[in-house]
């Protein structure tokens, strides 16, 4: 690639500022740090960014109000807002005007860059989304709503089948339990316990019994990857 | 408020009765003082007159007695004044009628005031001295009382009169005072029910009068912009709260990011921001009750379902009996995300709290005004020690210190409750734990369509 892709940064917290700016470089993308709503909103007119990191207390303005004037200005890039204002209250408001996704601050390296991920994932997979994804011997059919493993059809309940969709749409990455629950629960709140990981442990063993070798990974720590052409766990 | 259970016209009524009553008492001794006045100067005029034919009689006995009673007999009407002397065989001597009156005894003796009584002739009042004079002549001097009567039968009337009009004023004034106080206290209690209803900004519209409902009403809007003032402060003040710890948290998580082997730190510091987002949600969900509610229309069967069907794997790998039974269709006022935390809660506490082996039974039925989700289990049930505390912030049981947790769980399905106006009760049950909640039921809306 010649063009590296760029990640715009609008945060007034140097600290903070730092950390996103790290997890980008992580990801193989170049940031621009910008400190203030004015700014933020004037960089992203300028130049073209693969994804705007948002924060919402800016000096001068809520991010989350800027949304709106960037697609107006024509920027097309998708937005993750990084905010204080982490309630789920407040993540549905942001959703609901236009970001693409929302962190809550104070937020762990890991999501952060599962959610970039995520981002610049979809950036690509909107080219590609046709009926099929396929990995080796693993064929997903979204229409037909039906996995098959090589010849074998897997048997899955609606929301088995969500959830090895958001897993193929994100194959290779890490996927967090938060993730998991917005996505295919649509809740936005943590529950007390870990109710992802029996679901996730049940798809799973599935899997796992027709495919003869593991397709999720448990990632140390924060989630899962869907790799079903890496080998062990 | 109908005007006859009014305060306002039973205390004005009380009133009036007393100042009615206070005002015919006077009306009595009025009445009592004028008749005892009048019947004195009427015993005078007899009196004088008794004495004038007692100088008479002194002088020339019958005779002279005889013409001084023809002479004013002749000038007199009977109904003024009756004279009478008969002979010693009753036959008239002289006077102004013709007859002894019936019933009335004469006395022995002479011409004197003793034994004046009262009597009546031909239906006239009288008061006179009746005497049999030595040697058996029959006098009657007395006055005619028609005129005393008569004033005191018209003052009678007028007392009536004025007590019948006090009456009816009362009853008048009575009502007017109880409507218009009832008017002007019906906008307050309209206005207190609004603002209980949630609506905070609710106010009365028009400019105060200067009197003392005027000044309550002022009272009331003052205390209602202070609530709004404070509510909006708690707000302002759990954002900054959130803000202003959260930023910090943030660069402490971003230095163990990159420092190696923070993990047990980290998942520290991700439990203790745990309870905060916790505590933040529940101040939230109940700031937000007293506020004008935001609330859309949410499909609570299919919320239920959602969740139940989060939680329902993990209750069978513990080895739980799990038992849902949802009616479709079913919507309230809500917030979908709180309303599935809520749900989500419950069945977590649920699960939590079961031992293998036990069961757990989410309900959801609609009802007249409500409809009611209940969950219940069959495990250990709420410690003794706590009961309905467990409803309460940080409240837990001495018996659960080993279970997960910081009794929060409870204290935020209270609060999202509260936000939506739905009512949480715990029927008895035999074993374990049972809640019910009974949330204000909407309509569906009319528009359903199915996307292909």
């Amino acid at each position: 690639m010649t063009d590296p892709l760029r990640i715009l940064i609008v945060e007034d917290d140097p600290e903070t500022a730092d950390a996103l700016a790290l997890a980008v470089r992580d990801l193989g993308a170049d940031p621009v740090i910008m400190r203030n709503f004015a700014d933020g909103l004037q960089a992203a007119g300028l130049a073209k960014f693969a994804v705007v990191v948002m924060d919402r207390m800016l000096p001068g303005g809520d991010g989350v109000d800027a949304i709106a004037k960037m697609r107006v200005a024509g920027s097309r890039a998708l937005i993750l807002v990084v905010s204080a204002l982490g309630r789920a209250a407040n993540k549905i408001e942001g959703l609901e005007k236009g970001a693409d996704d929302y962190l809550a601050k104070p937020f762990d390296g890991d999501e952060l860059r599962a959610r970039l991920r995520a981002l610049l994932r979809r950036n690509t997979m909107a080219v590609l989304d046709n009926d099929m994804l396929a990995f080796g011997d693993l064929e997903i059919r979204l229409q037909a709503r039906t996995l098959h493993v090589g010849r074998q059809h897997v048997p899955l309940s609606p929301k088995e089948f969500k959830l090895i969709t958001f897993f193929a749409r994100n194959a290779g990455e890490v996927v967090t339990r938060m993730q998991l629950l917005e996505n295919v629960w649509n809740l936005h709140f943590d529950p007390q316990t870990n109710v992802v990981d029996v679901h996730v442990g049940r798809l799973r063993r599935k899997l796992e019994a027709v495919a003869g070798r593991a397709v999720i990974h448990t990632e140390r720590g924060e989630g899962y990857v869907f790799a079903p052409d890496r080998q062990g766990a | 408020m109908t005007p006859a259970r009014s305060a306002a016209l039973r205390l004005t009524l009380a009133v009036a009765g007393g100042i009615i009553a206070l005002s015919l008492l006077a009306m009595a001794v009025q009445y009592r003082t004028t008749a005892a006045a009048l019947h004195e100067q009427q015993r005078g005029v007899l009196a004088a007159d008794v004495a004038a034919f007692a100088a008479f009689y002194d002088q020339r006995r019958i005779i002279a007695l005889r013409e001084a009673i023809e002479y004013r007999a002749a000038t007199t009407p009977p109904e003024t004044a009756l004279f009478l002397l008969q002979g010693k065989a009753g036959e008239v001597l002289a006077g102004n009628i013709g007859r002894w009156p019936d019933d009335l005894p004469a006395l022995a003796g002479e011409v004197s005031m003793d034994g004046a009584r009262a009597f009546r002739l031909d239906a006239r009042p009288y008061l006179g001295v009746a005497r049999v004079l030595p040697g058996g002549f029959p006098l009657l001097i007395a006055q005619g009382q028609g005129q005393t009567e008569a004033v005191l039968a018209g003052l009678r009337r007028s007392i009536a009169g004025v007590a019948l009009a006090l009456v009816v004023l009362a009853l008048l004034a009575g009502l007017a005072v109880s409507r218009t106080v009832l008017g002007r206290i019906d906008r307050l209690n309209g206005l207190a029910d609004r603002v209980a209803a949630g609506d905070l900004g609710a106010r009365l519209p028009g400019v105060r009068r200067a009197d003392e409902f005027g000044q309550l009403e002022r009272h009331v809007h003052q205390m209602l912009d202070r609530i709004q003032n404070l509510n909006r402060a708690t707000h302002r003040l759990s954002d900054a709260i959130a803000h202003e710890l959260r930023t910090p948290l943030n660069r402490i998580l971003q230095k163990l990011d990159r420092s190696p082997g923070g993990d047990e730190v980290r998942a520290e510091m991700r439990a203790a921001i745990r309870i905060f987002d916790s505590l933040l949600d529940i101040s939230g969900a109940e700031a937000a009750s007293a506020d004008a509610p935001g609330l859309v229309p949410v499909d609570l069967s299919e919320v239920v379902r959602e969740v139940a069907e989060l939680y329902e794997p993990m209750a069978e790998d513990k080895g739980l009996g799990w038992h849902l039974d949802a009616a479709e269709g079913l919507w309230v006022l809500g917030d979908r995300n709180l309303v599935a935390q809520l749900v989500s809660n419950l069945l977590d506490n649920a699960i939590k709290f079961c031992a293998p082996g036990d069961a757990i039974a989410t309900s959801l039925a609609p009802g007249g005004e409500r409809h009611s989700l209940a969950v219940r289990d069959t495990g250990p049930g709420l410690p003794e020690d706590i009961d309905d505390l467990a409803f309460e912030r940080f409240v837990r049981g001495e018996r659960d210190r080993a279970v997960a947790g910081h009794g929060l769980g409870l204290a935020l399905v209270q609060a999202i409750a509260t936000r939506h106006g739905a009512r949480l009760t715990r029927p008895p049950v035999q074993k374990g734990f049972a809640i019910t909640i009974a949330w204000p039921k909407v309509a569906p809306p009319n528009v359903l369509q199915d996307d292909p």
